[in-house]
């Protein structure tokens, strides 16, 4: 994975696991690789790979379960809201970019609707 | 220890196959020569393997002093002192390397001289006459150098020693140069000129501390201590500077 | 813990490290950076008990760098340093000889990974090959502390991948990876901590993550930040 040196790796990578547990490919109570092999997997600093964890807890997305490794959420109403989240970010990184192109709210909503 | 030591020997493997490969031809070369009476032949094989005898020895203790000094002065400096060993064992071991060298090659030497001479002797017995020849000339000189194996054996054995306290002071030139000079303008020549006065004290030492002794074989051995002696001291010395100063 | 206090080592007139306190703690990945000739590789060198400070300490676990600390400190250096009769093998027998810690299973692993085989001869290695021989046999120790000057250097960029993933098998919360490199970006990722060193002296000492959160800067905008006045005047 190529990372943007001046965005915090940790939070790239973060992104990187909430897609997956959105599309699913990590699913709701399934296990996530322990923080070292995270850090292996994403050749990024261990340090970085466990803080990528304690944000994902933070954010109710996994739970570390003592002796047993990490796992992703169980709660489906927190994936979906999850996935809300993420749409939500998106449409609006497509509205600030356009407004810097300088098309108006109305605007941008109907090319969307012109051009897909 | 014990690997420190194998490696000093693996170090300095190439010199000695090539001394040995070399003896094994003059050696060959002198029983041929011997048993196929070919004068010419026995003539250069006999020359051979004196300068062989004399010229391996220096050449053990050459391979000794060049292989510390690369082991200081280059990259591979930090094979041997990225190691968890003291100077005291990286040096000992190198110390030891070219005693155990020196007597194994003196040793060596001196047993296929004196079994060469042995059949020289038995196949010409004109070269015996002439042997006693020189025994009885060197006889008149003073009475007891007799050309007879203790005696011999003595005087190699002052020879290894002073040789190998030679080998200790150029290591100690070297250390100091390698250490203490480092960098600095003429170091090379500082290290040769304290080469110089360190052999040139042992063996005014030899000299001085002997005088009184008159009898030729003890006189040998006791050279050969105090060679011994000194070079035990000359090794602390070095031991301690490398410990202290000594940046690779 | 690694430690240096008022570090100061010259070379006659030349002062190659000047005043340096610096302090490594277990559990972190630091990136030693600066340009070349900025001390860097002297430093390392007394960490590692080959070069004599003139004045100024360096400390492991509170004792003086030596025998002891040799034991536990893995270190590699930029120049390649194997005996020159040494096959890849060799090299191998002659850590696990002197080295407690060595596992001679680790170095296979490495070597496999490396794609490099025991049979070949150092005096016939590529510079890259030789690259990753160094690393290979220094990560084959279970050290406490790693120091690995350079271990980019050398190395072409597919093979970068699996050095850095080697490094990266080797935290632990209990030890202590240093890594130099000319090659800033390569150690973006897997450094936490950056040290800077400018002509000897310690410029700053940044945590990377810190960086990014606070300021939006990576480590080698920090660096143009640092070095660029120099870089551009010489």
């Amino acid at each position: 994975m190529q990372y943007d040196p001046n965005i915090p790796i940790w939070l790239q990578v973060m992104t990187r696991i909430k897609t997956d547990i959105v599309t699913g490919k990590s699913p709701p109570s399934g296990k996530l690789p322990g923080a070292r092999d995270l850090a292996l997997a994403y050749s990024i600093n261990p340090n970085t790979a466990a803080r990528v964890y304690q944000e994902l807890e933070k954010e109710g997305l996994c739970e570390t379960r003592r002796g047993l490794g990490t796992f992703v959420t169980a709660d489906a109403g927190r994936v979906k809201a999850l996935r809300d989240e993420m749409a939500r970010k998106a449409a609006e990184d497509y509205l600030t970019r356009l407004s810097l192109l300088g098309f108006t709210r109305e605007e941008a909503l109907n090319k969307l609707q012109e051009d897909f | 220890m014990k690997n420190l030591l194998k490696y000093e020997f693996r170090k300095t493997l190439s010199v000695k196959l090539a001394l040995l490969g070399l003896t094994a031809a003059a050696e060959i070369a002198f029983l041929a020569a011997l048993f196929l009476n070919k004068e010419n032949l026995l003539a250069i094989s006999i020359f051979l393997l004196t300068m062989l005898a004399l010229g391996g020895v220096m050449v053990a203790g050459l391979a000794t002093i060049l292989t510390l000094h690369r082991d200081m002065n280059t990259k591979q400096s930090y094979m041997l002192f990225m190691t968890p060993n003291s100077c005291y064992r990286i040096l000992g071991a190198k110390v030891l390397e070219n005693a155990l060298s020196l007597l194994l090659c003196g040793g060596c030497f001196f047993a296929l001289g004196t079994l060469d001479i042995t059949l020289l002797f038995a196949r010409a017995g004109s070269l015996k006459e002439l042997w006693e020849a020189i025994g009885s000339m060197l006889r008149t000189i003073n009475s007891e150098l007799t050309l007879d194996v203790p005696n011999m054996l003595s005087f190699t054995i002052g020879l290894l020693a002073s040789w190998f306290s030679a080998v200790t002071a150029a290591c100690l030139a070297d250390v100091i140069s390698s250490a203490l000079l480092n960098g600095k303008k003429g170091n090379g020549i500082i290290a040769f000129l304290i080469f110089l006065a360190l052999s040139f004290l042992v063996s005014w030492l030899q000299q001085t501390l002997t005088s009184s002794v008159t009898s030729i074989q003890p006189r040998f051995l006791l050279q050969a201590l105090i060679a011994l002696v000194l070079s035990g001291g000359m090794y602390f010395a070095t031991a301690r500077i490398m410990e202290t100063s000594l940046s690779v | 813990m690694l430690e240096s206090i008022d570090l100061t080592k010259k070379y006659g007139t030349k002062t190659a490290v000047e005043n340096v306190s610096l302090r490594l703690t277990p559990g972190h990945i630091y990136a030693m950076l600066g340009p070349n000739g900025s001390g860097k590789t002297t430093w390392m060198k007394m960490a590692a008990g080959l070069v004599k400070p003139t004045s100024g300490q360096i400390l492991f676990d509170g004792t003086p760098v030596g025998i002891e600390s040799r034991k536990k400190i893995a270190y590699m250096s930029t120049e390649p340093y194997f005996y020159t009769w040494m096959t890849v093998r060799d090299v191998g027998k002659y850590y696990g000889d002197f080295f407690e810690d060595y596992s001679p299973e680790q170095y296979g692993r490495l070597l496999a990974e490396m794609e490099l085989t025991e049979d070949l001869k150092t005096s016939t290695l590529s510079s890259g090959m030789m690259a990753k021989l160094k690393i290979a046999v220094t990560l084959a120790r279970d050290a406490h502390v790693y120091m690995l000057d350079e271990p980019f250097n050398g190395i072409d960029l597919l093979a970068r991948d699996a050095i850095r993933g080697c490094i990266l098998s080797r935290f632990s919360p209990d030890r202590i990876l240093l890594l130099s490199s000319h090659l800033v970006e390569e150690m973006e990722a897997i450094a936490d901590q950056a040290v800077f060193i400018k002509a000897g002296r310690l410029a700053e000492t940044a945590d990377l993550e810190d960086l990014r959160t606070r300021e939006g800067v990576s480590m080698a905008d920090r660096y143009r930040t640092i070095f660029g006045h120099e870089e551009a005047t010489k």
